[in-house]
């Protein structure tokens, strides 16, 4: 009756895989866009890296409506983990210690999940803030043995299958351009797979379910919706992207230390959030990428330097007021602007026919 | 044995009893109205019975069974749903999609580990869904988001989402506060429908009598949290304390 995989699962797949392909490409090496932009293909893994983390978290935030500002507990528990199996174990299938950070980062969220969301609101936020910070501190001190503190532990034996070197250069011409190195193909992969999870996550009853309790928390119990579990599974769901992505970073960075762990960063998960869109899913990777492209390349041309900032707040005002939903957003808007008959046609399709 | 029965039921805020020893049942297929004047009880005792609250005293049995240890949304899958006195929709959400999370929560419980399978592959929660909107008169405006909506329709949402649940019994407060005259008889005609069409047992806090009158099997009056009549609306019209009651409260 219905395809394998349905029509719409196919394009955001197709194109995501596209975007992965050529982003290094146009971001490092293609002709007048690489110059404006000014970029490094080394930035382009980061990206997609931290692009998982803001999906995830989107999911949490943008469709159930629960602000945490304790994720950086489940990225920094990634990379750990990662890091702990690599270098004190001397374990040498990172992608196995990568999976095993997505089940430690669903083990945490669970835990964390389920003491925070006893309340609501802002009370939720601190509690997931404090939490975050305990962990924190835990990794810092206590568990200082473990973790190296803030120096941390350096990861050199990342290697593919304990063969490759993962940051190996991996220059594969494709019709798109290069793909720079190992890490970016594993991470292109690993992207893809995030991107299909999320979205079928989002199509499934979990989605209409998750903005229900968005929109109307007690309407959503009182049509017999049991709204903890439900927002346990949103918090569940965006701790493993969270894992995920930490885990990854710990081996592109090469090194896993406490410092992930620190609140910052999930500061940095909410601006990029926004920064993206807000409940737009793929606006995390325009997010991120806004981010890191101001962090890493905007600070190091001379007149802005230090002061990127200073400029990132400017521009994150600047975007929030022209566009509430981000910049994911705000491209949707423009697309159905211009192309306003390609959406009445997709709204219509399903009532016509089988009946 | 009825569908629905309290017993004793005592609900104290501080020092206000809000309900008082209130002992009354609901038998299946019974279409039953409850009448006060305001801050008589009424939605108190409705909001007890969804477990929105937790009675000071007393007991709640549905189908014979004690629900006082449910969390509102068990009680919905036990098949108890309301309609609330003012709107309460998912308002950004397109009125299909706000039919489809009232169904999608009757016909597949409080939680389930679903969340890899498509939603568009759920056909029941689609056929419930476009039943019920076809039912209220919201089909035509299934792709308008509910926040945009005319307040008359919000409150046929608001009926629609509790009527998506496909209740045993539906607990509607004050369905038509605030409708103009026009929004009111289409309320009205729109219970009167589904009524006939669903075999629906309800309990309906209403305040205009004409309506009362005409919808229901029973009529129960309250007034200061206290059960103090109740019967036929024949008997309802003839009784004295009732006007009496009506006579010190009646200045809407
Ligand atoms: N949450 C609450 N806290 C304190 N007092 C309350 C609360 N809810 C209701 N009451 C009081 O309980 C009494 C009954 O209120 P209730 O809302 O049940 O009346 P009602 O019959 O629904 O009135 P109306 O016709 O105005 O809707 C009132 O005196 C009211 O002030
Ligand atoms: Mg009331």
């Amino acid at each position: 009756m219905s395809p394998r995989v349905p029509r719409d699962e196919l394009r955001v797949l197709g194109l995501t895989a596209l975007a992965v392909l050529a982003f290094p490409y146009l971001f490092a090496e293609a002709p007048v866009v690489s110059d404006v932009l000014n970029g490094y293909a080394g930035l382009a893994t980061p990206i997609l890296i931290w692009g998982i983390f803001v999906m995830g978290y989107d999911l949490l935030h943008g469709y159930t409506g629960l602000l945490s500002f304790g994720h950086a507990a489940f990225w920094g528990a990634g990379g750990m983990t990662v890091g702990a199996l690599i270098h004190h174990a001397e374990f040498s299938f990172p992608l196995v210690a990568v999976a095993l950070a997505v089940i430690v980062g669903i083990l945490l969220a669970a835990l964390i999940g389920y003491l925070s969301l006893r309340r609501g609101g802002i009370y939720f936020a601190i509690l997931t803030l404090a939490f975050g910070q305990m962990i924190y501190y835990t990794m810092l001190g206590p568990a200082g043995q473990l973790t190296n503190g803030e120096d941390g532990l350096i990861l050199d034996a990342s290697s593919l299958f304990g063969v490759i070197p993962l940051d190996a250069g991996l220059p594969v011409l494709t019709p798109l351009g290069i793909i720079p190195s190992w890490l970016y193909a594993v991470t292109g992969v690993l992207t893809l797979v995030s991107v299909a999870v999320a979205y079928r996550i989002l199509q499934s009853p979990y989605g209409l379910v998750f903005k229900a309790i968005r929109e109307n928390e007690q309407r959503a119990s009182f049509v017999g919706l049991n709204v903890w579990r439900y927002k346990l599974a949103a918090f569940v769901a965006s701790g493993a992207f969270a894992g995920l992505a930490g885990g990854l970073h710990a081996l592109q960075a090469g090194n896993a230390s406490a410092s992930p762990f620190y609140w910052i960063v999930s500061g940095d998960v909410v601006i990029m959030s926004i920064l993206g869109g807000v409940g737009t899913l793929f606006g995390g990777f325009i997010g991120a990428g806004i981010y890191l492209y101001m962090d890493n390349v905007a600070s190091s041309i001379g007149l802005i330097g230090d002061r990127w900032h200073l400029l990132l707040g400017v521009l994150f005002v600047v975007i929030v007021w022209l566009f509430p939903d981000g910049v994911w957003g705000g491209l949707r808007r423009l697309r159905s602007m211009v192309g306003s008959d390609d959406t009445t046609h997709t709204q219509t399709t399903d009532d016509g026919g089988n009946d | 044995m009825p569908l629905l029965e309290t017993e004793n039921l005592v609900k104290r805020f501080g020092g206000v009893t809000a309900t008082d020893d209130v002992s009354v049942s609901i038998e299946s297929n019974e279409r039953v109205s409850l009448i006060g004047p305001n801050g008589a009880g009424k939605s108190t005792l409705i909001n007890l019975i969804t477990r929105r609250l937790d009675p000071t005293e007393g007991e709640i049995r549905f189908n014979g069974e004690s629900i006082l240890g449910l969390k509102p949304h068990d009680v919905v899958q036990r098949g108890v749903s309301k309609s609330f006195q003012t709107a309460s929709i998912f308002p950004q959400l397109p009125v299909i999609d706000n039919a489809r999370i009232a169904a999608l929560g009757a016909e597949h419980g409080a939680f389930r580990l679903n969340l890899l399978s498509r939603l568009d592959s759920y056909d029941e929660v689609d056929a419930v869904a476009r039943e019920t909107l076809q039912d209220v008169g919201l089909w035509a405006e299934r792709e308008t988001a509910a926040a945009d909506l005319p307040y008359g329709d919000k409150r046929r949402l608001e009926l629609g989402i509790a009527l998506a649940a496909e209740p045993d019994l539906l607990l509607m407060d004050e369905p038509t506060a605030g409708m103009s005259p026009e929004e009111t008889a289409a309320t009205v005609e729109l219970i009167e429908n589904v009524k006939a069409e669903r075999d629906l047992t309800f309990l309906l806090v209403e305040h205009d009598m004409e309506i009362v009158m005409n919808i229901s099997d029973r009529i129960i009056v309250l007034d200061r949290g206290s059960v103090i009549a109740q019967g036929t609306p024949e008997e309802i019209r003839e009784s004295e304390r009732v006007q009496d009651a009506y006579l010190g409260g009646a200045d809407r």
